[in-house]
């Protein structure tokens, strides 16, 4: 076995700090489970954000297969000081993919811990390790035949619940809001010790995936986009399968209409006649999702002008924006709720409804329906090949549900991406008060200068945001620090308290979210 | 060979312009305690191609590579990545490279990540109107081979330009890059790609191939990539 050669170590520390740490990982893991060859760590180093793949490159990656090989690894990290950066199933594309937060810090892939240790489908609830798949999920309920449903982020099938959960991700059905919908965790901390959440700290309770608050400070939330521990189970409601399920799109032409729609939609939303994390993507977003390229419209450089979005719309019959959600329920509860919708949208006197029935195989209508439903598909991936060239960074601000809200983010982050040379490719996915404006920023990365523009995009994005009182919920790595910088110094300066007491070693995937005891304040 | 693009070899005359060494080996790339046999070449090549790829000159370099060779249509549909998640995970050895759109192959590259394959090389690729950019990311198991491949393509008067990280070093990009003097070997960079990810740990053949394109180029975004189960 090779040993690592002192180009790429993590920060800090020493070659012959880092081999005595690699021979400790080795004999708790065992050799096949230590990666240190380049050809190993390649996988791991593909990123899509605007910097050289070195600035993300890992010294090292392990793979745990258990809970106490997690505390193995922490006890080893501390004893030399070895920064680790956790993935579960590594998905992460538009967020950073699996590639570690900083150059050299060491993987820790949980992807082997991939048991689903228990699905009640009586109480509708499961528990199960970081590495799961939704795929997997998917398909042991379907083997099993039980009568719940699955909530997933659009990578759906390769993704999984932990990992898109602990960074807060969002899904499209009524269980859309992930972290809501989570219902106890084991974590492992720095220490070693293994925390349960909620009700999972009474020895014999049989409520840890029932009741999410438990006694006292209540402290899952600290531990999502965070770097306070190691989540090695987490458990989450599954939604009953409903009889019936009627997806359905409402196509509108033109850009300002977004007013319009929200201010519809809202109130079918707080009212959960509309019961699901309703999308209303753009025309750009639709034609990648549907498999459509750039190059078949233009070939010119910088943005795709609105003449050919519009002819693109002419043509294909997409709508300046498409709304998709789902109505779920008996047969009476969603012909009361169709009523109303299809009232709504006629009072509007814009939109045109499109159902299962008008749209039948069609994309990108059918992966709607199916990610509405809990089907799991790749369709969406199709978005990297509208413009190509592997750069892929999702932006995205939160607004409030509100129309001249959504017109005031779109009409700003349009200006900016087109200032730059780059298209606006976005969707907003609407819960009752907020939206999450999800703007993809594609870029060529081959093209050097492309890739300097999507840089200065992207933080002009956040700058300009910033000074509308917006942020963004999530972000991939390179950009953590700026935004976490958005947040006040106040949050800052506690989140490096609870650091300071939980992890005072720094060890555990130090940058994430911005928290890092080596950098911050340091200056 | 196709009607509408034929590989012209030169034979010594090319060798001699790309300023090879016949008969030279390339690195071998599974050699990981550098054990003779143990490479990429001592496994079955899978080359995994789309519908753009799947009659490009990508193939012809492949194939004139020397090596027996298994074609794979690909695309990101999930059934297909199930497909190749079982292929990644059977315990088969298997060199598998392949020229895949953007969405793809970053499908493609993940799940070798998962089955736990070794990756050695990982290129981005841009074509358009005779000139291609490449941004390489490989190991040093692959040294040698984004040289080649711009001597190929500056030999033949394909403009280009390559940007090659090397994976865990701490020096700079290489950066290479060669002016377009004609158009006739737009789809130079496709087959010389093919060409040395199929010939990677394996004697190279005597000739280097040349194609010339006589119909529509291979434009667009691909990305290559080299894996070992």
């Amino acid at each position: 076995m090779s040993e690592q050669n002192a180009s790429l170590l993590p920060k800090g520390v020493t070659q012959e700090n880092f081999n005595q740490a690699v021979n400790k990982f080795r004999a708790l893991l065992g050799d096949e489970n230590v990666l240190l060859e380049q050809q190993q760590l390649v996988p791991y180093n593909k990123i899509m954000m605007s910097v050289e793949n070195a600035a993300h490159a890992p010294s090292a990656a392990l793979t745990a297969t258990t809970v106490e090989q997690v505390q193995g690894v922490v006890k080893i990290c501390n004893e030399h000081r070895i920064p680790i950066w956790t993935i579960s199933t590594g998905r992460n594309f538009g967020y950073g993919s699996a590639a570690p937060g900083q150059r050299g810090q060491v993987i820790l892939d949980l992807k082997k811990m991939n048991k689903i240790i228990k699905i009640d489908p009586e109480m509708c609830s499961a528990l199960v390790e970081p590495g799961v798949t939704y795929g997997q999920l998917y398909n042991y309920i379907q083997e099993n035949n039980l009568p719940v449903m699955l909530s997933f982020s659009a990578p759906s099938a390769i993704a999984g619940p932990v990992g898109n959960t602990m960074d807060r991700g969002v899904g499209y059905t009524p269980y859309g809001e992930h972290f809501m919908m989570q219902c106890g965790m084991e974590v492992v901390l720095a220490n070693g010790d293994v925390y349960r959440t909620g009700m999972g700290g009474v020895k014999g309770s049989n409520t840890w995936q029932i009741f999410k608050w438990g006694y006292g400070p209540t402290l899952d939330g600290m531990f999502t986009q965070a770097n306070y521990g190691i989540c090695t189970k987490m458990g989450f409601w599954l939604m009953p399968k409903p009889p019936v399920f009627k997806p359905f799109e409402v196509i509108f032409e033109n850009e300002e209409d977004i007013i319009e729609i929200v201010d519809a939609l809202r109130p079918l939303r707080m009212n959960n006649t509309i019961p699901n994390s309703v999308v209303i993507a753009n025309v750009l977003w639709e034609a990648g999702s549907a498999h459509l390229t750039r190059a078949q419209y233009t070939s010119e450089p910088g943005h795709t002008p609105d003449e050919i979005l519009k002819k693109m719309q002419e043509d294909t019959g997409m709508g300046a924006w498409n709304l998709y959600a789902a109505l779920y329920g008996t047969q009476e509860q969603v012909d009361v709720n169709w009523k109303i919708v299809t009232d709504t949208f006629k009072k509007l006197g814009k939109g045109r409804i499109v159902t299962q029935e008008d749209a039948g195989d069609t994309q990108p209508f059918k992966y709607r329906a199916e990610l509405m439903s809990g089907v799991p598909n790749l369709q969406e991936f199709g978005l990297y090949n509208w413009r190509g060239g592997g750069g892929s960074m999702w932006f995205a601000p939160v607004s409030e549900a509100r129309g001249s809200e959504c017109r005031k983010q779109a009409a700003l982050a349009k200006r900016i991406l087109h200032k730059h040379g780059l298209d606006y490719v976005a969707e907003f996915i609407v819960a009752p008060r907020d939206m999450h404006h999800v703007i993809d920023v594609l870029y060529d990365r081959t093209n050097e200068e492309e890739t300097q523009r999507a840089d200065a995009c992207f933080n002009e994005l956040l700058d300009e945001f910033e000074k509308e009182g917006y942020a963004v919920y999530r972000v991939n790595t390179r950009f953590q620090e700026r935004v976490a910088q958005s947040y006040g110094e106040v949050k800052r300066d506690l989140e490096h308290a609870i650091k300071r007491a939980v992890d005072p070693n720094n060890i555990l995937a130090p940058g994430r979210s911005g928290i890092d005891l080596d950098n911050y304040k340091k200056s | 060979m196709s009607v509408d693009r034929r590989f012209v070899l030169k034979g010594m005359a090319w060798g001699s312009l790309a300023g090879l060494t016949m008969g030279a080996s390339l690195p071998s790339l599974a050699g990981v305690s550098g054990a003779p046999g143990a490479g990429a070449g001592s496994r079955p090549v899978v080359a995994l191609v789309g519908r753009e790829t799947a009659d490009s000159a990508f193939v012809e370099g492949v194939r004139a590579s020397g090596n027996p060779m298994q074609l794979q249509k690909m695309d990101s549909s999930l059934s297909v990545m199930q497909q190749l998640d079982m292929q990644l995970r059977s315990g088969k050895p298997m060199h598998i490279i392949g020229l895949l759109d953007d969405a793809t192959a970053a499908l493609v590259i993940d799940q070798a990540r998962s089955a736990g394959a070794r990756v050695n090389w990982v290129g981005q690729h841009m074509a358009s109107a005779g000139q291609s950019r490449h941004h390489l990311l490989n190991t040093s198991l692959a040294e040698g081979c984004s040289r080649q491949m711009s001597r190929q393509l500056h030999a033949c008067g394909a403009g280009f330009s390559l940007n090659e990280e090397r994976s865990g070093s701490t020096a700079p990009a290489r950066q290479l890059a060669g002016p377009a003097r004609t158009m006739a070997h737009s789809e130079q960079w496709a087959a010389s790609l093919g060409y040395l990810l199929g010939s990677l740990g394996v004697r190279r053949p005597a000739m280097a191939p040349l194609v010339t394109a006589n119909r529509m180029p291979l434009n667009g975004s691909f990305v290559s990539f080299s894996i070992e189960t």
